[in-house]
């Protein structure tokens, strides 16, 4: 009854095979769908469009001059997980974490895994997101990356992979959040026949997390945003509300006696933990970029003296690079001793000279990916690239090869999406968030799925076209 | 060789700041080079000390009431001798030291220079001194037409500078060839009157150590070179980088006297 | 206890709602009395929400002439000019977006439309009477969503604290600029029908008149009843009393100055009889009470929205 568009083989399908039969976890659901009428899904789809304009659930684009608002897609055809694939997949990523805070505190410290000879010193110190400035300094339980999004996708193999680890400010936990809310407000029957994993207790688990960051005894939690315009800041706001802590702008804060303190209407406060959506850069104007007022003035001095912590810490950068991206599985085994559990993508490191030779030569089966590039932007796509792009990136290999990695072009995995003409397969990835404190790694089941819109394109990013589905771990 | 350092520097606002918070690396450290034997900082409010990613003693300092000026005073005696250079007080690997800054990014005209003179025969330290040599010629020392703004890029496209421009244009320089460098800021004893007391030069990493050049003197700093702070760049080591909010037409007057102490 | 900044927020969120409202009802009169050709006194009347925005001069330099029409245009919808309905719409918003973690979702959905919508009519050249409508109505359901959707805390105070000094300003400036197109003294006998009534509408007070004097208007119990009674919503008295219970509520100690003043200012509207004001004269009286609500709003700033 729903003009349904079968996926190709060429890649994995979460939901049906290229037979058109389904998936068992999505038995459930496929029956469900089948049942309800196109009028019905695409009233639904217009109240929950309404619904994210109305509550504001909204970004803005790098560079839209307009300043206008737009809202992330959102579709109703969620993404599903068996329990025993996500059991695995936690298990990784548990490790996966634990690890990247291991080898953060040893470049902050001892450099143990550049002595070891496992990364080369350049690699790390040349880099610039290695942050001199917090070398030798001691953060409670060596925890640098409270928080943790780990970007994995399903390769035409079946098997899951580490795209890459986000350890600086990473972001989507919001519409994580707000797209189950949404999925619960407009089908409640569907929750009724399937045993979904629950996601709203991230916030609980967040402030939680960020509570045990800090040696101090009930200590004051912000969070630091750049301001009302930033693409994010609606997370921003949703998070500080959910947590019931303040946010803060930097303009709230100020340091005293290497202590932070924020105005309020009743005085000045003592802040403990600051849950910043700053990048380092910003921090503090008087120790990195000068020109920026979105930062505090002395906030470094009060950091390093232990005075208040930074989630995540500074530097941490240096750890979800994409040029140390490779070593992953590497500091799993030096730091923990033990077979990483997740799968690296394959990578050619083009500062290498036989990398950079494999690389050109088969440039029209990678992905070029600038080394310090995020949001999609700045990469190639061999087997989809026109003849001028390649072009383009011999040059740019050529003159920077150490700016550059390439990959495989994964084919990432595809889940029926309503798209103008009915249902179609549309490529998707999966960002779950793992909370990392002394006592423990959390993460609620699931994570942000994102997906690109427009057919056969494997680009994800919000910024760049992609929507988002509800994301369900089933219960066993 | 014993020296006596005053240094006062004045902040003056045609409309008075609400608040103003300051770094200051004002306070020079004893090392093989140089033997604090007496300092003080006299400062309009309480500052806290600490040690900065360099190694740098630093004060963070917080007005939070208006003011119209802010003075800061740092004086005191000091031991210098002619060596003693590769004491590092920072933990950090030399390798930290071939980052690019905005101040300090490598442009062609600077990696041009560089491999210039990278080529000729002789040791790293010959090399550098020629570098530093012709560092200098193509931008002679100039008070007045850059400010702690100016990248080493733009100075030497100008052709002109002061012992600032010099020391990022050759540590740009340095690190384009591979060599680790660093800015140093400090004070000099000099008999000239048209150099600052106020100083800056630069130190390579090579072979195994820390190597000193003076751009803007052509010398090698000795004991009448004190060392204040490192980094890499300019806005790392200079001693006083502040914020305020409010406070328009600010205008600084900055005095710093070297002399030798008469026992 | 709130951040310095979320309250300033908060409070100009009240206030700019609260303008888009005053405006509102001071340009409905003036839509009235541009649609009655032979009116006595209309271009006064027409330039009046010019002159008590301050915006004749930026009027001038873009219109060549003072034309009903335009000066609504202007006033209503116009965003280059600060002082339009629509500006203050976006300004509301805009405060609320800065706090959208502070308030209500009600009450954002409900600011968050009132800019949109208020665009839409904005662009679609509504009708002017229509949109003044809409307006009162968009304030009446954010009071409304306030007022019943919003914890009672320093938040709720701080919104009522804007609204209640931007509605003492207005009611001050209005009654002040209104009272001076008066052909007659208030004290005279010959009363202006037609003028007190327009400035009681303006003021959504004229039920309220008949209801509390059962009489035929007089300039003085207008003035009375817009000054002095405290049953008043809309009354310089009853908008004081409202900042001082306000302010009592706000947990800080900084804010005793500000308390003190409200009190103050309270108290003596509480003690001053028409007869005083009419002796001290009503332009003095009221210039003096604007000069005393500013220094209250400066008090307020001093001591809780200051990011100092």
């Amino acid at each position: 009854m729903h003009a349904l568009t079968l996926p190709h083989s060429s890649h994995y399908d979460e939901m049906l095979l290229s037979s058109g039969a389904v998936r068992p976890h999505y038995q459930g659901f496929a029956e469900w769908l089948q049942a309800q009428t196109p009028e019905t899904l695409s009233r639904k789809r217009e109240e929950a469009n309404q619904r994210f304009h109305r509550v504001g659930i909204t970004f803005s684009v790098y560079g839209d001059e307009s300043g206008a608002e737009r809202l992330i897609p959102f579709d109703t055809i969620p993404r599903i997980l068996p329990a025993s694939e996500w059991r695995a997949l936690e298990a990784g990523m548990r490790q996966r974490v634990k690890a990247l805070n291991a080898f953060l505190h040893d470049i902050y410290h001892d450099h143990e895994i550049i002595k070891a000879g496992i990364i080369p010193a350049e690699q790390v110190f040349t880099n610039a997101q290695y942050q001199p400035a917090m070398q030798g300094v001691d953060l409670p339980d060596q925890i640098y990356a409270h928080i943790t999004g780990v970007d994995i996708i399903r390769h035409a193999d079946g098997h899951y992979y580490v795209l890459e680890d986000n350890l600086r400010v990473p972001s989507g936990v919001s519409y994580m959040l707000e797209n189950r809310k949404m999925m619960m407000r407009l089908f409640p029957e569907l929750f009724a026949r399937h045993a979904v994993g629950m996601v709203d207790q991230y916030p609980a688990l967040l402030l939680s997390t960020l509570r045990q960051a800090s040696r101090v005894e009930n200590p004051t939690v912000v969070v630091l945003t750049p301001g009302h315009y930033n693409s994010a800041y609606f997370e921003h706001a949703f998070l500080a509300q959910q947590m019931g802590v303040e946010l803060v702008e930097g303009r709230d804060l100020f340091v005293r006696d290497d202590r932070v303190y924020m105005r309020t209407t009743a005085g000045h406060k003592p802040v403990d933990v600051i849950y910043r959506r700053i990048d380092d850069a910003f921090l503090d104007p008087l120790a990195f970029r000068p020109d920026s007022m979105l930062g505090v003035p002395g906030l470094l001095s009060a950091y390093r003296q232990g005075n208040v912590i930074l989630a995540n810490a500074i530097g941490t950068g240096v750890a979800d690079d994409k040029s140390i991206y490779p070593y992953v599985p590497d500091m799993i085994r030096f730091y923990l001793g033990e077979e990483p559990l997740l799968n690296n993508v394959p990578t050619w490191q083009c500062r290498k000279t036989e990398d950079l030779q494999y690389v050109l030569e088969h440039l029209d089966e990678l992905v070029v990916k600038e080394v310090h590039g995020a949001g999609g932007y700045g990469m190639l796509i061999g087997p989809v690239a026109s003849a001028e792009e390649k072009q383009l990136f011999r040059d740019k290999l050529a003159t920077d090869p150490a700016g550059y990695i390439a990959q495989p072009t994964l084919c990432l995995s595809s889940c029926p999406t309503f798209v103008e003409a009915g249902i179609a397969p549309r490529h998707l990835d999966l960002r779950p968030f793992v909370l990392s404190s002394g006592k423990d790694i959390t993460m609620v089941p699931g994570g942000l799925t994102r997906v690109a819109l427009k057919a056969g394109s494997l680009v994800v990013n919000s910024s760049q076209g992609g929507g988002t589905k509800d994301t369900w771990v089933l219960e066993d | 060789m014993k020296l006596t350092i005053c240094h006062s520097t004045r902040y003056q606002y045609a409309e008075p700041a609400s608040r103003s918070t300051q770094y200051l690396r004002l306070t020079p450290r004893s090392n093989r080079h140089q033997q604090i034997l007496a300092w003080q900082l006299t400062l309009p409010a309480p500052a806290s000390q600490s040690v900065d990613a360099f190694g740098n003693i630093t004060h963070l300092m917080t007005l939070d009431a208006p003011h119209d000026s802010i003075e800061l005073v740092a004086e005191g005696v000091v031991e210098t001798r002619p060596n003693g250079w590769d004491d590092d007080a920072s933990r950090l690997n030399p390798l930290v030291f071939l980052r690019p800054t905005p101040l300090t990014a490598v442009v062609p005209v600077i990696s041009t220079l560089a491999h210039e003179v990278a080529g000729q025969a002789g040791t790293v330290q010959e090399r550098l001194t020629v570098l530093s040599q012709e560092v200098l010629a193509r931008m002679p020392y100039t008070p007045g037409v850059t400010d702690a703004a100016t990248t080493a890029a733009s100075a030497l496209t100008l052709g002109a500078g002061v012992c600032q421009d010099h020391t990022q244009v050759f540590i740009a320089a340095c690190r384009s060839l591979g060599y680790p460098a660093r800015y140093v800021s400090g004070y000099l004893l000099s008999g000239a009157v048209d150099h600052a007391a106020s100083h800056a030069w630069a130190e390579v990493y090579a072979d195994g150590g820390w190597l000193a050049f003076d751009i803007s003197n052509q010398c090698t700093p000795d004991d009448h070179h004190l060392k204040l702070a490192v980094g890499l760049d300019y806005l790392d080591a200079c001693p006083v980088r502040g914020m305020r909010r409010g406070g328009a037409g600010e205008t600084m007057h900055a005095h710093a006297a070297v002399e030798q102490h008469d026992n | 206890m709130m951040l310095s900044r979320t309250a300033d927020h908060l409070f100009w969120m009240g206030r700019y709602m609260e303008r888009a409202e005053n405006l509102a009802r001071l340009l409905e009169v003036s839509h009235a009395i541009s649609l009655m050709p032979q009116s006595r006194n209309g271009r006064a009347e027409i330039s009046a929400p010019l002159v008590l925005t301050g915006r004749v001069d930026d009027f001038l330099c873009h219109h060549p002439n003072i034309d009903p029409a335009k000066v609504l245009h202007y006033m209503a919808y116009d965003l280059a000019n600060p002082a339009s309905i629509l500006s203050a719409l976006r300004s509301a918003r805009e405060n609320a977006h800065a706090v959208r973690g502070k308030i209500s979702s009600d009450m954002w959905m409900s600011l968050n439309a009132s800019w949109l919508e208020g665009r839409k009519l904005a662009e679609q050249g509504e009708d002017f009477q229509l949109f003044f409508d809409w307006v009162k109505e968009r304030a009446h359901l954010f009071r409304g969503a306030t007022y019943s959707t919003m914890r009672r805390s320093d938040a709720f105070y701080f919104i009522r604290l804007g609204t209640f000094l931007e509605r003492a300003d207005n009611t001050a400036r209005l009654v002040d600029v209104k009272s001076q197109l008066l052909p007659d003294s208030p004290l005279a006998g010959t009363n202006d029908y037609y003028a007190w009534s327009t400035l009681l509408r303006t003021l959504g007070a004229f039920e309220a008149y008949h209801e509390t004097y059962r009489d035929t208007l007089s300039g003085k119990r207008v003035i009375d009843l817009l000054l002095l009674r405290e049953d008043m919503p809309r009354s310089l008295r009853a908008c004081f009393d409202e900042i001082r219970l306000a302010l009592a509520q706000i947990q800080s100690d900084n804010g005793r100055a500000a308390q003190r003043l409200a009190t103050e200012l309270k108290a003596k509207l509480e003690f001053t009889t028409l007869d005083e004001v009419f002796s001290e004269g009503l332009h003095p009286f009221l210039n003096r009470m604007l000069g005393e609500i500013n220094r209250l709003g400066e008090s307020i700033h001093r001591a809780y929205l200051e990011a100092a």
